[in-house]
């Protein structure tokens, strides 16, 4: 038999045909199945024993004790620590989002010097000899080096001013917020002394004036878990709760009752509740208390409607309650956490006082020795030195660091803030995200993550007790980042600065022993809770509050900008995963919503979805109007934290910087800068 | 002509058979052969020694750890606990321990019957099963078992199939849903 063409073929046809009697179709096109899963862009899970570690987060501004939950030593999760007391297994939106933070698009890499517009990298070594060798210059030369710090609780605070005080300069700062406005009032005009606090676990009625607990001020996640300790969902309840303010915010939403007050008439509310209550007899303690009761009589229920938009009726009811319930705290603030001035803040010190319930929480001692206290740095005005540097009525300065702080994006007149910060000789941002003042800066120095570093907490405001709590590196640091405070140790030796220490593991270690606290209890994730109280002693100064309470006009349109913990702070832009909880109401598309009720809006002639214009202190934003009757009228709400020129391509360009409009005036009497309520004009595009 | 329709009928035939039969045998012989690469492990490891010799048992080193995951390979930190030094004869522990333990690296074990990301396998919710109903039985071998890589897929030749699970599944009344292993 010969193979002939036709025999091929059918020889071929016979294969073929065979083949399918064999694995080899099937198992081929299986295993190309099974190769498309090797692709090499395809995610590759991690393998390993799973562990959460405890330790504190400081993405939110009170901070959460948290467990950083991790695969093989990769962090994939967060979860709330309910072994601390502080926030007792709850944990906030922002701190929630923690582990996907570690892997940001925005975080710094690693050091960089700014060269032309753009940045390139330079090594620490680099970054540390170029410092030195600009302060050497410039040591003791007040003025010449200055500060900016966003971390109100930290220890590396002693570090960094023990610094600046080492090189001669006085010139260290807080970023604003209501802690640093009760700080003026309390430790500065006031004269007392430790940490105003609020002991809400305690309280069968919580009156907040301004203060939006349950968004925006102090310890969110302590304060919502104190609120529901005392609000079962089945059973009696043990706490009432009050909301005095502009918008029925997330605090009012839960609330038993909102008060709606003109955000420029807080201070004026809180006065006439102190009327109300010094002549039902209560009194307080405090040094000047009978001019303050006089002065106070000047916001009889008239007075005060005029002044706040509360009618005689229902400022007469919260005074009734107050007066009838057995532990009430009034808690003052403002619904930004900042802008407040000295007489709503010593109008709530007053209410507490007269009512039983004031506060001090002791300061915990210090472990850099040379660092300036704590309370006289807080009390200190930023927005005032800024604007003076502005003005050219203070010194620039010739190297002006910021610390775990935005002040370009979050400083109320935000463009004009960031115009002073670029007259600094030289910018140091030590920040772990590119946000908008890194983008400014001449230096940026990646500071770890909360989860990578060592850090700690010491009382964070609000708290009703003296709390402190350790932050410890769970994880391995994913950047070129190292220790703000371990920077500064080694610039300081450079200099010749003595702070006593090499590391700073050493000085919080310090600080844990100087508190009489365990260290590896704190390690492990437990707070150190004292019950000491710090002395309740202070003067009320009648002459300066009589001048800033004379200030109040309680007409016009006015602005209160809003924080949502959601949608992010000054400090941290929106986490991506946190991007679908933002309302329609608050940003569609790329246009932020400005929420006021109809009649407002009837009155600026603008309707549902209007494009207006929203313009004060010398600076404008575009917004669309949402109407909402839950604003009261003649004021607009808008939400904080939107605006971004920097960070992320899922927050950049999103939304208008609510901060560029409110505008900053001097409270008189105080001169302290303040911006609550700030007058708005706002006209339809 | 004649002879042209012999081979039209007779040849075409034969031909078809002989291309039919001889890709039969190639598809189960020789292809089999041709997709796997053999490959030995990094480490000749004898069970042998370490069950007969040493009374260790599999979870011994194959263990769950307090979280309800399961180890698999044992790690560097483990072996080490005994070979942080040669204590053994066999060329293949000394190798062990230069090139692995002295490194601090970890040893790149060939895993039998490893599962792709998309599969969520819980060692933990099989406990019961004895390790060979599903593994290789190798507490007795003193050469650790060749390797068998699918040359496209890149898998173990035992990686289990998704039938396999699934009809055991069956065989125990436990749901074959998709989400019960594809999480």
């Amino acid at each position: 038999m010969g193979l002939d063409r036709r025999a091929f073929i059918k020889f071929v046809v016979g294969g073929a045909a065979g083949t399918l009697f064999t694995p080899i179709p099937w198992k081929l096109a299986d295993d190309a199945s099974i190769w498309s899963q090797n692709w090499s862009w395809i995610p590759r899970l991690k393998y390993g024993a799973l562990t959460a570690d405890a330790t504190y987060s400081k993405l939110c501004p009170a901070g959460c004790a948290v467990k950083v939950k991790k695969v093989a030593g990769i962090a994939y999760g967060v979860e709330g620590n309910s072994a601390n007391e502080l926030s007792k297994g709850g944990v906030c939106p922002l701190c929630a989002t923690g582990s996907q933070m570690l892997r940001s698009p925005s975080r710094v890499a690693g050091p960089m010097k700014k060269d032309g517009d753009k940045f390139k990298p330079i090594s620490w070594d680099e970054a540390e000899a170029l410092l030195a060798e600009k302060l050497k210059g410039l040591k003791g030369q007040d003025g010449k080096v200055a500060a900016i710090s966003g971390d109100l609780s930290g220890t590396a605070n002693e570090v960094l001013s023990g610094f600046l005080a080492g090189l001669g300069s006085k010139s260290y700062f807080y970023m604003p917020a209501d802690q640093t406005a009760m700080a003026k009032t309390w430790n500065g005009v006031m004269g007392g002394s430790g940490q105003i606090g609020y002991d809400l676990e305690e309280a069968d009625l919580i009156l907040c004036i301004g203060a939006d607990i349950m968004d925006a001020f102090g310890p969110v996640v302590r304060n919502q878990k104190a609120f529901a300790a005392k609000r079962p969902m089945e059973g009696d309840k043990a706490l009432t709760l009050v909301y005095a303010g502009p918008v029925r915010n997330r605090t009012a939403a839960v609330a038993d009752k909102w008060v709606a007050v003109r955000p420029d008439g807080a201070a004026a509310f809180a006065m006439g509740l102190v009327n109300l209550l010094a002549k039902s007899g209560k009194s307080a303690s405090l040094g000047g208390f009978s001019e303050f009761a006089d002065l106070a009589a000047k916001f009889g229920p008239e007075a005060v409607e005029k002044l706040a938009g509360v009618n005689a009726e229902a400022l007469k009811d919260v005074a009734k309650a107050l007066f009838t319930a057995k532990n009430p705290v009034v808690v003052v603030g403002t619904e930004p956490g900042q802008g407040a001035g000295v007489a709503l803040n010593a109008a709530g010190v007053a209410l507490n006082a007269m009512l039983g319930s004031l506060t001090v929480l002791p300061e915990f001692p210090k472990a850099v020795a040379s660092a300036p206290d704590r309370a006289g740095l807080l009390a200190k005005d930023l927005v005032g030195w800024l604007n003076a540097v502005d003005a050219g009525k203070a010194p620039a300065p010739e190297v002006l660091f910021v610390y775990e702080a935005n002040p370009a994006y979050a400083l109320p007149q935000a463009a004009n803030m960031a115009k002073a910060l670029r007259k600094a000789g030289t910018l140091v941002a030590f920040s772990t995200f590119m946000d908008e003042t890194a983008a400014l800066a001449d230096l940026v120095l990646p500071a770890p993550h909360p989860f990578e570093r060592l850090d700690d907490a010491q009382n964070p405001y609000g708290l009703g007790k003296a709390t402190y709590a350790l932050a410890t590196a769970v994880v391995a640091p994913e950047k070129d980042c190292k220790g703000t405070p371990d920077f500064i140790l080694g610039l300081s030796g450079k200099l010749g600065v003595d702070l006593g220490f090499g590391a700073f593991e050493d000085v919080l270690k310090a600080k844990v022993s100087a508190i009489g606290a365990d260290w590896d209890a704190l390690a492990g994730g437990a707070a150190y809770v004292s019950d000491k109280k710090g002395s309740a002693q202070a003067s009320l100064d009648a002459g300066a509050l009589s001048k800033a309470l004379a200030g109040i006009k309680g007409e016009g349109l006015v602005l209160v900008a809003q924080a949502h913990l959601n949608i992010g702070t000054g400090k941290l832009a929106t986490p991506p995963h946190n991007l679908p909880t933002i309302r329609d109401t608050e940003l569609y598309g790329k246009d932020v919503f400005v929420q006021m009720c109809s009649a407002t809006a009837k009155s600026l002639g603008v309707s549902e979805g209007s494009k207006v214009k929203l313009a004060a202190g010398g600076a404008d934003i575009s917004a669309r109007v949402s109407l909402y009757e839950g604003v009261m009228p003649g004021v607009v709400a808008a939400p904080l934290g939107l605006g971004r020129t920097a960070w992320d391509p899922y927050t950049k360009g999103k939304g208008d910087n609510v901060s560029k409009i409110l505008a900053v005036s001097a409270e008189p009497g105080t001169g302290f800068s303040v911006w609550a309520g700030s007058a708005v004009s706002v006209a339809k595009m | 002509m004649e002879e042209k329709k012999t081979t039209k009928c007779g040849g075409g035939f034969l031909a078809f058979v002989l291309g039919f039969l001889l890709s039969v045998v190639a598809g189960w012989v020789v292809f089999p052969s041709l997709l796997y690469s053999e490959l030995d492990q990094p480490i000749q490891f004898s069970h042998k020694i370490h069950t007969e010799d040493q009374g260790l048992t599999c979870d011994s080193c194959h263990f769950f750890r307090e979280d309800g995951s399961y180890q698999g390979m044992p790690t560097n930190e483990q072996c080490s606990g005994c070979h942080s030094d040669v204590i053994g004869q066999t060329p293949d522990e000394a190798k062990y321990v230069q090139e692995y333990v002295q490194k601090n690296k970890e040893v790149p074990w060939r895993t039998y019957q490893y599962q792709p990301d998309n599969v969520l396998f819980s060692h933990k919710a099989h406990e019961p099963f004895e390790c060979t109903e599903c593994h290789l039985d190798v507490a007795k071998a003193d050469k650790a078992p060749k390797y068998y890589e699918n040359k496209l897929s890149g898998y173990s030749r035992d990686t289990m199939k998704m039938w396999q699970c699934e009809r055991c599944h069956a065989e125990n009344g436990v749901s074959n849903a998709c989400h019960v292993c594809h999480k």
